[in-house]
């Protein structure tokens, strides 16, 4: 792709973002927190709104002509998203509240009647605490033992330490696909065989690399997949759960109620069939309706077209950055042409604490995260107290880049000066 | 970009405190020992007091952290005008500078030097970077004795 075209693909969609069209402090937003969330194109923003005004009504339950569409349009939605992973059946979409949620339902239904004290659950230091405090309150449940792949020299995710560390013990695997913090791009395909030859089970927590990059559950191989609606344009309050419909079959409800039943006694009940056995209660319907809208906006522009132009940025990114000797990357610099990372960039600059740039580039418009990015052990593994981040998206042009590292140099220049 | 804002924020005194604090470090002996952090943002601060012989006036404070600009000058700063101060007096300040967060106090002529914090007023998110000292001293002077708290007081559980 050249530069044209990248400046096209950024100016095609840019319109679609109302929020992008505003001054912050007096300038121009430039917004780089997408892996915290993303922007909303008019296409969601308009579905939640369609609903609501003209077909708002409880679904699966009504027999009503607005309880009917408003059904179909929720089921429909799962499928768009069953097809934008690539599942095999619609049934092996389960909606959520969140990725945590639906780590959560699987370390409750799953974990508790599967685990036993001994076994061995393999997580890696890089984790978010969403795809780590589950698995703690499930090990002091259980008595199953965590233990953690270690990162590289390039401060990626160890694949030989995995493979020394996987044995028959092992009985699960949740490893992150893209991580948020080092912008890695795990071998998620080697850690799924690898773990399947020890007859391991394998969850990824795919919330950074849905939103930028082709999904395949199926070539894949996971066992499960977890990914939040918030980050890939879609709204709040809405996740999902792949997983491989026997395993989901054999899996006990998590929360009971409303929706997830078939028949119910004063004494028993038995349950739906997938995916509503672990929907119990009023779903997110608005939501999940605009998370399908979500899928359509990026199925219509192509996810392989996300990536390849994000990736062109974060080639850009890190040249920019390499230029600054105060700048401290953390994860893998990109390979050639910008790939093998992701769209973003954790960083510190020599002694200006984080929340300090932070602060002083909000005063350019420059929205980035400062902080621990939910991942305090790997900060502690890294040392480093917390980092700045900046995080791409595809609606993100060159231009914004320049803004935010002018305004970097700014920053590094202004405390620069009283340590000078 | 205009760093006018900015340069509100950051006065020349705050960059001063936080490039070269006086009060690093840990009081010889400890009387008081508390410490504080920000959980959403992983700033920490540990204080220590020396009190004086009927433990009611504060002898010495010093702190040891990690934190931003506005943490670190805000404890060296507090550092410096709570020597001689009664407990009771300390427990006021404490007040006076989270009314002043919200742009509703500053303190008089003789701790006017806190009043360099006032801008922080202006940057909302901020205010807890500046406030944390303040409130692990509030824990450190109500807890009785130098029983030394593993325990973090939060400075966010309030907010």
């Amino acid at each position: 792709m050249t530069l044209t075209q990248e400046k096209t693909l950024a100016a095609q969609v840019r319109t679609d973002f109302p929020i992008l069209q505003q001054q912050v402090n007096g300038k121009p937003l430039v917004y780089l927190d997408n892996a915290a969330t993303s922007q909303k194109p008019l296409l969601v923003i308009n579905t939640l709104k369609d609903y609501y005004e003209q077909y708002n009504s409880n679904v699966h339950r009504g027999v009503h002509t607005l309880s009917a569409k408003a059904t179909d349009a929720y089921e429909a939605a799962r499928d768009k998203i069953a097809n934008f992973v690539k599942a095999a059946s619609r049934q092996e979409i389960v909606y959520t509240r969140n990725a945590s949620e639906a780590i959560n339902l699987v370390a409750y239904s799953w974990g508790t009647s599967n685990l036993q004290k001994g076994d061995e659950i393999i997580l890696s230091v890089m984790e978010h605490h969403s795809n780590l405090i589950p698995w703690q309150l499930l090990a002091q449940r259980t008595g199953a033992l965590l233990k953690f792949v270690e990162l590289t020299e390039t401060e990626e995710f160890n694949l030989g330490q995995f493979q020394s560390m996987v044995s028959d013990r092992t009985k699960l695997v949740a490893v992150v696909h893209v991580s948020n913090t080092l912008g890695c791009i795990n071998p998620i395909q080697e850690i799924i065989a690898l773990a399947h030859q020890y007859g391991a089970r394998v969850l990824v927590d795919a919330c950074q690399s849905v939103p930028h990059m082709p999904i395949n559950v199926q070539q894949m191989d996971c066992d499960w997949l977890v990914a939040s609606g918030h980050k890939m344009c879609g709204p709040t309050g809405i996740g999902f759960l792949y997983g491989k419909l026997d395993l989901l079959r054999s899996m006990p409800p998590f929360l009971g109620g409303g929706e997830m039943i078939a028949d119910v006694f004063l004494d028993h009940a038995t349950y739906a069939d997938l995916p509503h056995k672990f929907e119990a209660g009023t779903p997110a319907i608005a939501e999940a309706i605009a998370l399908g809208a979500a899928v359509d906006y990026l199925t219509d522009i192509g996810m392989d077209k996300i990536y390849a132009y994000e990736a062109e940025l974060t080639e850009y990114l890190f040249e920019q950055l390499q230029q600054i000797p105060e700048i401290r990357t953390y994860g893998p610099q990109p390979k050639v042409a910008g790939l093998g990372r992701a769209a973003l960039a954790a960083f510190t600059a020599s002694d200006v604490h984080p929340h300090d740039l932070s602060t002083i580039l909000d005063q350019a418009g420059v929205a980035i995260r400062a902080g621990h990015h939910c991942t305090q052990p790997l900060h502690r593994y890294l040392v480093a107290q917390s980092t700045a981040r900046a995080s791409l998206s595809f609606y993100n042009t060159r231009e914004e880049v320049d803004v935010f590292i002018t305004a970097l140099k700014e920053a590094i220049e202004f405390f620069g000066g009283i340590f000078g | 970009m205009t760093l006018s804002n900015v340069r509100d924020l950051y006065q020349q005194v705050i960059l001063e405190h936080y490039k070269k604090p006086k009060h690093k470090g840990k009081t010889t002996p400890v009387h008081r020992y508390q410490k504080g952090h920000n959980p959403s943002c992983g700033d920490t601060i540990e204080l220590t007091l020396r009190l004086n012989e009927t433990g009611d006036t504060i002898e010495d404070v010093k702190f040891e952290g990690e934190g931003c600009a506005i943490a670190m000058a805000s404890a060296d700063l507090m550092a410096d005008v709570l020597r001689g101060k009664q407990i009771d007096e300390a427990l006021e300040m404490v007040q006076r500078f989270q009314s002043m967060m919200k742009g509703q106090a500053e303190f008089p002529k003789e701790q006017r030097k806190l009043n360099v914090m006032q801008g922080v007023a202006q940057f909302p998110v901020r205010i807890k970077c500046a406030n944390l000292t303040w409130h692990t001293l509030k824990a450190a002077l109500e807890t009785a004795s130098s029983a030394s708290l593993e325990e973090f007081i939060s400075n966010e559980k309030d907010d």
